[in-house]
């Protein structure tokens, strides 16, 4: 009886001990972008959803000091999320533009043609880590690179939604 | 026959002693930096070595560097107050008040320009000369006294040994420019980056400072809340940094508000900021901005102590400046909406920022305590 008693608690510990794990396994990740405006539909993006996108990186100096920036092509998510990149990028389309809003309701904007590598280049990341870390709070989880600005306010820290707004409808 | 191998046990012993002297003035400078900050500035003509900052370091906490012995630059610039003395404005050897309060030297090593508000005085070496020689307030009061000073220090222990072993090639290495090279090589040493927000951001720690702080530090850096980093900004809370990788930065003089007198000129003189020295109407009240770490232990604040606390110094940016009215004011200074628990916050952020070691570490304390001088 005892046995089964110690069995049971045993048991009954390990379950606590990996509920946890299961509860993060199953709960659906949350998402921490959000994509909308002049879109066929609105698009949200988890942070899994955007490590499963093809990966970039982009160096650049603070301070004196070497900072690795990764994550995906702002380019890339967009197009995802049905924003007009590449060889659609052309026409009517080109009097388009991206507002990005922080957390804190702070704001900046991209052209389209900005953004594109096709017309543009280095591009702009969408970025999750800095030196093989995650962002802390006060610039992430998510913020822009913008590697070819001399001032780093474009580079918005926090960001959590992208507008896309077409000036000119096809 | 006895003498021989005790004649060699001698030349040998003094062959080790110039040996072990020159190791240490040809030894490379190795810097201690803490993690995530570069290599600072340093003049081509001064390069850093570890006799030098020794040197600089018995200079530093020296009374007779002073003309009545009565004060070193440890006096106004105290380890335990982060290099700073505690009172709203500075006082010298004679009792001559300074119109401004002592700057911090910690991480001074990366400032684009010394002192509160001047424009050109972009070195150390440059900077050394103002307490020791100026006359305008009198500090150190060695003006007109310069070849006093130097056979005061010729005849002192251990000055004509450390001066040899600092600048070996110099026939008389006793001069004005050696003793400001070593003081200078001495305070670019001073370098603090070992706090808990430190530990929270390169030490991986995440619980090495308080939710309250990293909720203090999220404001901090926001330019919609209270946007303290567009001016404090970078590793050091200070705005641009002069650093090996980036010799000639922005040099940036802000006014935030703090008086708005009616006339021409709207800071009380002497303290117009830079305009004291540019003349140009637009610069006054435009000073320099002091970095933000160990800021909690270098009360009061402002260029003239006119800020009592640190709880005020926030309140006086959360409203835009105390004279926020005045039209030369800074344009990130302005009427911040924060909570008072969001202002508990910053102030946990800022209190995060305290580096126990630069204030107690041996490095950077007075050597002559352990061994007073004669």
């Amino acid at each position: 009886m005892s046995c089964v008693n110690n069995i049971a608690r045993r048991g009954f510990l390990l379950l606590l001990a990996v509920a946890p794990l299961l509860a993060a396994q199953q709960a659906p990740e949350k998402p921490i972008l959000t994509v909308r405006g002049d879109l066929p539909s609105e698009r949200t993006f988890t942070l899994e959803q955007l490590r499963a996108m093809p990966r970039a990186s982009v160096e650049t100096t603070e301070d004196g000091v070497a900072k690795r920036y990764e994550g995906v092509w702002l380019h890339e998510a967009l197009a995802a999320a049905g924003a007009p990149m590449g060889d659609e990028l052309r026409g009517k389309a080109l009097a388009g533009y991206v507002l990005a809003v922080a957390r804190d309701g702070y704001q900046v904007v991209f052209g389209l043609a900005e953004i594109d590598p096709v017309f543009r280049e280095p591009g702009v990341l969408l970025a999750d880590q800095v030196d093989g870390r995650p962002l802390f709070p006060y610039q992430g989880p998510l913020r822009l690179v913008v590697a070819g600005d001399k001032r780093g306010a474009r580079s918005i820290r926090m960001l959590e939604r992208l507008e896309v707004v077409r000036l000119r409808a096809e | 026959m006895p003498r021989l191998p005790q004649l060699c046990r001698i030349a040998a012993c003094a062959m080790l002693g110039v040996a072990l002297v020159a190791g240490t003035a040809q030894e490379p400078f190795v810097w201690d930096l803490p993690p995530g900050f570069p290599e600072p500035w340093v003049p081509a003509d001064n390069p850093m070595t570890a006799a030098k900052v020794e040197l600089g370091r018995r200079l530093f906490y020296d009374p007779r560097l002073s003309a009545n012995r009565t004060q070193s630059c440890g006096s106004c610039h105290r380890q335990e107050l982060a290099f700073t003395d505690g009172r709203a404005r500075g006082l010298g050897s004679t009792g001559e008040e300074h119109p401004r309060g002592s700057m911090s030297l910690a991480n001074v090593a990366y400032a684009p320009t010394l002192t509160w508000a001047h424009p050109t005085l972009d070195s150390l070496e440059l900077q050394a000369r103002v307490p020791l020689f100026g006359v305008d307030p009198v500090e150190l009061g060695q003006a007109g006294r310069e070849e006093a000073l130097l056979e005061i220090l010729r005849r002192s222990e251990p000055y004509p040994e450390l001066l040899g072993v600092a600048f070996p090639s110099d026939a008389g290495p006793f001069s004005v420019e050696r003793i400001l090279d070593a003081l200078a090589c001495f305070e670019r040493t001073i370098l603090s980056g070992r706090s808990p927000y430190d530990r929270y951001h390169f030490g991986s720690d995440a619980s090495a400072i308080s939710p309250a702080a990293q909720r203090g530090e999220i404001l901090f850096f926001s330019g919609e809340k209270a946007g303290c980093f567009q001016c404090h900004g970078g590793f050091n809370f200070s705005g641009p940094v002069r650093t090996a990788a980036q010799p000639d930065p922005p040099r940036l003089f802000h006014n935030t508000g703090l008086y708005n007198l009616p006339g021409t000129l709207s800071y009380p003189p002497p303290n117009t900021g830079i305009h004291a020295h540019t003349g140009r109407p637009e610069d006054v009240g435009k000073f320099r901005t002091p970095t933000l770490r160990n800021i909690a232990v270098t009360a009061p604040y402002m260029h003239d102590g006119s800020v009592a606390t640190l709880e005020q110094a926030i309140e006086h940016y959360a409203a835009g400046g105390r004279h926020g009215d005045n039209p030369l004011k800074s344009r990130a200074i302005r009427r911040r909406e924060l909570s008072p628990d969001e202002k508990r916050d910053l102030l946990e952020f800022l209190r995060s920022l305290t580096d126990q070691t630069l204030l107690t570490d041996p490095r950077w304390s007075d050597p002559w305590t352990a061994r007073p001088k004669k």
